[in-house]
């Protein structure tokens, strides 16, 4: 029983993360109507600079959020207003090639930069936690749900209340008539992939505290972003949430509590998950219906 | 001096001349209608004021100011508001929230608070007030047209385009909209509309451009325009204006 209640609890922490990865991805597919494969490489970006920060200059990996966020939307927003929006109105396979080939990018060159090693980042109270009632709660994934809620609050509370929180949704709803109330769509695209690309960072930087890091550690984070998307629904934050949230803990339990099933099956539960959604539910669990 | 003005506009689609040599101006306060068969290139017409297709060649001018060159945003925050034929609400979006986004951005350019005060006035302006929270999903084709028009406004536009706000309407909501677009003009609007329900046309407008395959055909006030041959045989057919010109004696 407490076996169960442990591995529940875990999910909901390692859900953290997948709710932070997913937030940028959603946003962008959502607004943008871009299925943004290359949100792995900016996710890895944000490790790799937080282990820079770290590694460097002993920032620690939390306090570091805002500079790699930062960084990361400098990034998305140079990127999209530069490159991926000159085939914005392209069909769909235009912006899936583009942005496929922005992450081997990516890829290679965080591997000219800083060679295939594994890197990890692990501040003092890395590997501690605290213990209620025989269930283990490691700092570093409280920490990282806790920022994953945060930076969700932070980015609806953006999306409903601000000027360009208006402009976001605008453009999501309908890109022509948002053009002709005046707002300047090439801007609002680039601010767009700019957030999904900070938020990318933010989840970076939560990763690297919990998993070595290699350049081309952010692939499977590409497909649990879909996954989490799907499942969760496309269209709003507290959609992304709860799909995140609920992907952790779906995952972590089949890893752990079904025998046979181990961590080599990520990625195939990952896959099950999503089979399952498209076939029985495509809107996800709080999509807008298609 | 003239509040628009269009000067040997020339627009084409590959081997097709959508637009060919279109020039006239509207004066401030008018409302103006621009009429013509399908296809005669008066949504293109709208689209090129807009800025949404960038001209062939000629120029457009607003306010003194020359806007045909300049990106569709920005001639939005000049003061031109426009509607769509096919109405493209924000779907995620409550009326009043779709009425904001206009008040937002557009001339008005409004921060969130103000701007939401702005969309009352203009949905209670269209007769929607009682409708700000509803989901704009659950709104007729009346409403829906109502709604498009009160975004438009939200923007304080000083031109409007409205492409065919009465398509699809009954005669009652026809009424109801007839008086929509008069009272937005009388707010200090003027008013540039597509229009193929002749009642609207004569009821509403000052004066009249007839397109006919892109190119200027006709203008003058209604019913002048009406009773000129060369508009009824493009709309009807030759046969059909030779018969009332026999009619005519």
């Amino acid at each position: 029983m407490t076996l169960l209640v442990q591995q529940l609890v875990l999910g909901l922490l390692i859900g953290g993360v997948y709710v932070a990865v997913g937030i940028g991805f959603s946003l962008v597919w959502g607004v943008l109507n871009i299925v943004n494969l290359a949100h792995g490489g900016l996710v890895i970006i944000g490790a790799y600079l937080t282990w820079l920060l770290f590694s460097a200059f002993k920032i620690d990996p939390f306090l570091s959020i805002p500079i790699v966020a930062a960084a990361l939307f400098g990034i998305g927003y140079v990127l999209q207003r530069l490159l991926i929006n000159r085939v914005i109105r392209a069909p769909i396979f235009f912006t899936l090639l583009l942005t496929f080939g922005v992450n081997l990018v990516i890829i290679n060159v965080l591997l000219l930069l800083f060679k295939s090693d594994f890197r990890s980042v692990t501040p003092s109270y890395s590997g501690s936690g605290l213990s209620l009632g025989g269930v283990q709660l490691p700092y570093i994934r409280v920490a990282g749900l806790a920022v994953a809620l945060l930076l969700a609050g932070a980015v609806a509370l953006f999306l409903a209340r601000s000027r360009v929180g208006g402009a976001i949704q605008a453009v999501g709803a309908d890109r022509d008539a948002a053009q002709l109330v005046g707002v300047n769509l090439r801007h609002v695209y680039a601010l767009t992939f700019g957030i999904g690309a900070a938020c990318a960072g933010v989840a970076g930087g939560l990763i690297s505290t919990a998993q070595a890091i290699t350049p081309s550690a952010g692939e499977p984070y590409t497909l649990q972003a879909f996954v989490v998307v799907i499942l969760g629904g496309l269209g709003r934050v507290s959609a992304t949430v709860v799909g995140g949230l609920l992907f952790g803990v779906v995952e972590t339990l089949a890893q752990t509590m079904v025998p046979g099933l181990g961590a080599g099956w990520a990625n195939a539960i990952a896959f099950a998950i999503l089979v399952v959604v498209l076939a029985v539910r495509p809107r996800g669990l709080m999509g807008r219906p298609v | 001096m003239a509040l628009l003005s269009l000067v040997h506009v020339d627009k084409r689609f590959g081997g097709v001349n959508a637009l060919t040599d279109v020039g006239f101006q509207v004066e401030q306060d008018e409302i103006l209608g621009l009429i013509g068969p399908n296809g005669a290139g008066k949504t293109t017409l709208l689209n090129c004021i807009s800025g949404v297709f960038p001209l062939d060649g000629g120029s457009i001018h607003f306010a003194g100011q020359r806007i045909s060159g300049l990106p569709p945003h920005r001639i939005a925050r000049l003061g031109i508001g426009r509607t769509f034929q096919v109405v493209k609400p924000f779907l995620s979006m409550t009326v009043r929230e779709n009425a904001a986004v206009g008040a937002l951005f557009g001339a008005s350019n409004l921060q969130p608070r103000l701007a939401f005060q702005a969309a009352e006035e203009v949905l209670e302006l269209v007769g929607m007030a009682a409708k700000s929270g509803h989901a704009v999903g659950s709104l007729t084709i009346p409403d829906r047209k109502r709604l498009e028009v009160a975004r438009a406004l939200a923007t304080k536009p000083r031109l409007l385009l409205l492409d065919e706000v009465m398509a699809g309407l009954n005669a009652v909501e026809v009424e109801e909209a007839l008086d929509m677009v008069r009272t937005v003009h009388r707010s200090g609007v003027t008013i540039v509309l597509i229009e193929h329900v002749m009642k609207v046309v004569v009821g509403l407008c000052q004066r009249v451009v007839v397109l006919n395959f892109g190119q200027p055909l006709a203008a003058g006030t209604p019913e002048e325009v009406l009773r000129d041959e060369r508009v009824i045989e493009a709309y009807l057919g030759e046969k059909y204006a030779a018969r009332v010109r026999r009619a005519g004696g």
